[in-house]
């Protein structure tokens, strides 16, 4: 227990060990650090929930994952299961030497289920996630992604993934579920749209940006129709926030409008590179541990003003491939080239599904797939994904962060992964 | 540190004693870590963390539960414990349980190095400095991490058993960026001794990579290339390959390793001239004999002459299968031939020398089929010399089938540890299936 007014020794010695270090770096900068002016502010935020994760009994949830797993495990041709819950309680006392004070408890949740198919016979398997996102909300959104009612499902879908048919590679239209755009979002806009990146800071580890200081306002990114938020408010959103780690109220701001890049993500330190009086609210460490530094928002696809649904999109499609969940991912470090997997993946032949198809991977370049986005899904088809593991920074840190989008069609280059094996 | 081994020993002695379960495994892990970032010419972030973990697991009738702590005083211990027993006792029972190990017998490898674990913010600074000072005279911009830790890892179980592993790391990385933003070049290493870092040659290594790659150069037609990898791309790919040495995966029809009724034990998967083995007892690279659950790791050959020897088994699938556990690797030696890079470079005719790769997935582990990118020093090579830069490129392509394609071997080196040790040569492989072009520096 802390007495008033009485700081610990360590609490000290960790203050002058920061400042020792600041002292020497100071020694090597070529120009001072310089700080966008921000309000003063003293206030508290919890994230919204309904159910508190750790008030669930863990017995509750240990019933609810293994009744998923038997449940998948009783298709016949379904040999293994994993189920898992992760949850989150991170509370942040965060007061700066400026005078802002503020509090912040966040509940995050990801549920995560996984069936697996085996043919031993013919050296086969496959297998087959769940495409619930991780949320930044309580235990209803497990209980909301129906483990045991869909295990069934998701098993069955194993067994077809095994079963499917081989893609055949070449230039293909694709439409892209929520549950698959999602990470493509994140990799091809999410990151080469940190100021830090364009900056160099990340040159070491994670990469640049193929977007320079100059490009914003001029560089087109995609169709017009291609519209990207930054939000820091958004409603289940991972990396939503009252405030930043440096005390900057979340924001909702514009990264790609009519098609062409009009924002970056900065903070405190960054904002002034560009012109920029205050900062976009982007500062976040992933302990107390860890230094703060740049990370990503929310980043959300806007959905087409036609309102189309899924089955729009796929009765519009002559030749293509429909792809939903989370598969392999690979980009470069400028966010150019990037090659992308999928959890299922339905062939589309005269507007309708016709059979799944397996080994599929979709390769394409940034500003090529954006501008080849012809069709968007409507409001109605809005879907959020995420991660808990969004890695940046050295010593590497995670970031929680969430992407919404509304399936939308693309043409890339398709590849057969699987090797004729 | 703010535990010594004395100190980290009694905590595991602590916690066992107020445990009130038959079987109770107790883990402290002590660490003390330094670094500093610099980016675009200049320091960017820099820290020190000192943390103690606390790791409990309780087991009464097979049900099990593993609480984590970072206080270590007597109460804090005891409502650790107390924690993890009252969530063992809401614990399902786990069929795959096995009872904690007693004494055991291990290695006692030297991996402590007084001058890595006594590096300070101003040697820190001092590092960042000569990366900084090549840099400036070479015209480039700098960018890296230098970071080290030193720590101990203390083990206990109810059933008598007592470990204790401490050790030290450091490691450099540095990228050197011509400032048109055309070339790239990166260098880095792992050490645990102090001595085994040498700042100004390493960044001289990314400046000249830097200076070599500037302008960019042509982009190659996909398809497949001879290659010589330097050692970092093949650590960069073989980390595949170790994390697919399971032996339950094989079995159970989940791997690569993967037979009718069995797996791929014995079999020649590979050239004749791969061996890959584990060593914590290797003079220049010591690393844990203590896997984490209390398993002694002794040297440990996975592939001789190119034949598939062991795969990891956990003491579970040990007990099912009757065969002996074995621990996961926490390093991979892999034999090498003799010569440097500039050596393989000069043996090949027409070919692509790769420095690095990254953002490395598994595409399919039916086949350890992964992609990438090629990143920082991308050259041609072209009657046995570098002719020049070339694009980067996407790879598509399995560790596995890779070396059954062997042409040469280089040297073996100690490369930037990504979660495991690896000591690793150069190679020249033929038909490297480069896929696509990327536009990126």
């Amino acid at each position: 227990m802390l007495r008033k007014g009485k700081a610990p020794a360590a609490v000290i010695e960790a203050a002058r060990a920061a400042v020792l270090m600041a002292k020497r770096s100071a020694l090597l900068m070529p120009a001072p650090v310089v700080l966008a002016a921000t309000p003063v502010v003293k206030g508290a935020w919890m994230s919204p929930h309904q159910v508190d994760p750790f008030a669930v009994p863990l017995s509750e949830k240990v019933d609810l994952l293994l009744a998923a797993a038997r449940a998948a495990l009783a298709v016949p041709g379904v040999k293994h299961a994993d189920a898992s819950i992760l949850a989150v309680r991170e509370e942040k006392l965060l007061l700066t030497s400026e005078g802002s004070r503020v509090h912040q408890v966040f509940f995050r949740v990801a549920p995560g289920f996984t069936a697996t198919a085996v043919d031993r016979r013919r050296g086969m398997f496959a297998s087959r996630d769940h495409e619930v996102p991780p949320m930044l909300a309580g235990f209803e959104h497990v209980t909301a992604a129906d483990f045991v009612g869909s295990a069934p499902q998701i098993a069955d879908e194993a067994l077809r993934k095994l079963h499917a048919a081989p893609v055949q590679p070449g230039k293909k239209q694709v439409i892209l579920a929520p549950s698959n755009l999602w990470l493509t979002i994140h990799e091809s806009i999410g990151h080469s749209t940190e100021l830090d990146r364009a900056l160099g800071w990340e040159a070491n580890f994670a990469g640049t940006s193929f977007l320079k200081t100059e490009s914003r306002g001029k560089q087109k990114i995609g169709q017009p129709r291609v519209h990207l938020v930054a939000d820091r408010t958004q409603p289940g959103g991972l990396a939503t926030t009252a405030w930043d780690d440096e005390a900057v109220a979340a924001q909702r701001w514009d990264l790609i409008k009519d098609g062409v890049f009009v924002g970056w993500q900065t903070t405190r330190d960054l904002a002034a590179a560009v012109g920029d009086e205050r900062s976009r609210g982007c500062l976040y460490a992933d302990s107390y541990a860890s230094v703060a530094f740049p990370r990503m928002p929310n980043v959300s696809l806007q959905p087409g003003p036609e309102g189309y649904t899924t089955e729009d999109l796929i009765s519009a499609t002559d030749d293509g491939i429909l792809v939903t969940g989370r598969g392999s991912w690979s980009i470069d470090q400028q966010r150019y080239n990037f090659q992308f997997g999928g959890q299922f993946f339905w062939e589309i032949k005269q507007g309708r599904l016709t059979r799944p198809l397996r080994d599929v991977a979709y390769q394409s370049n940034t500003v090529e797939f954006w501008s080849s986005c012809d069709m968007l899904g409507g409001v109605g088809t809005y879907r959020l994904g995420g991660s808990f593991q969004d890695g940046k920074g050295e010593p590497g840190q995670s970031n929680a962060v969430s992407h919404g989008c509304p399936p939308a069609r693309f043409t890339v280059n398709i590849l057969n992964t699987g090797g004729g094996k | 540190m703010p535990l010594s081994e004395s100190e980290s020993l009694a905590v595991v002695r602590a916690a066992l004693k107020a445990a009130t379960f038959k079987d109770v495994a107790v883990r402290v892990t002590t660490s003390a870590t330094g670094n500093m970032r610099f980016a675009a010419g200049a320091p960017t972030t820099s820290g020190e963390v000192e943390r103690v973990e606390v790791s409990v697991t309780a087991t009464k009738d097979r049900a099990s539960a593993t609480v984590s702590g970072n206080a270590h005083d007597a109460a804090s211990l005891k409502a650790l414990v107390r924690s993890a027993e009252e969530l063992a006792a809401l614990a399902p029972v786990d069929p795959e349980w096995v009872a904690p190990l007693g004494p055991q017998r291990y290695v006692e490898p030297r991996a402590v190095d007084t001058k890595a674990a006594k590096t300070t913010s101003q040697e820190r600074t001092d590092i960042v400095a000569a990366c900084l000072k090549v840099a400036r005279d070479a015209k480039l911009i700098a960018s890296g991490l230098i970071q080290h830790r030193t720590s101990h890892m203390a083990f206990g179980t109810s059933a008598g058993l007592v470990a204790h592993f401490a050790d030290t790391e450091m490691s450099l990385t540095t990228t050197m960026r011509t400032p048109d933003g055309t070339g790239s070049g990166w260098a880095g290493t792992t050490t645990h001794a102090r001595a085994g870092l040498d700042a100004t040659a390493l960044a001289r290594r990314a400046a000249d990579k830097a200076a070599m790659s500037q302008g960019g150069g042509p982009a190659l037609t996909p398809g497949k290339y001879t290659v010589v990898l330097e050692a970092q791309a093949v650590a960069d790919l073989l980390t595949f390959l170790q994390s697919a040495l399971q032996a339950r995966a094989a079995d159970e029809g989940r791997s690569y390793f993967a037979r009718p009724g069995g797996n791929a034990i014995g079999e020649a998967l590979f050239d004749p001239r791969v061996g890959l083995w584990s060593d914590p007892m290797d003079a220049a690279h010591p690393s844990t004999p203590i896997a984490g659950d209390g398993l002694p790791i002794a040297r440990t050959v996975w592939v001789e002459a190119g034949k598939l020897q062991s795969l990891v088994r956990t003491r579970y699938w040990a007990q099912k299968t009757g065969q002996p556990p074995v621990p996961a690797p926490r390093s991979l030696f892999m034999a090498g031939g003799g010569g440097t890079v500039a050596d393989l470079v000069r043996g090949v005719k027409d070919g692509v020398l790769i420095t690095r790769l990254f953002y490395n997935r598994m595409l399919d582990p039916r086949l350890l089929l992964v992609t990438g990118l090629t990143r920082d020093g991308t050259f041609r090579i072209e009657g046995g010399k570098l002719t020049g830069p070339v694009k980067n490129m996407r790879y598509n392509e399995s560790p596995a089938t890779l070396l059954a394609r062997l042409v040469a071997l280089g040297t073996p080196e100690r490369t930037l540890d990504d979660g495991s040790l690896f000591v690793v040569p150069p190679l020249v492989v033929d038909g490297f299936n480069l896929a696509s072009v990327s536009d990126a520096v």
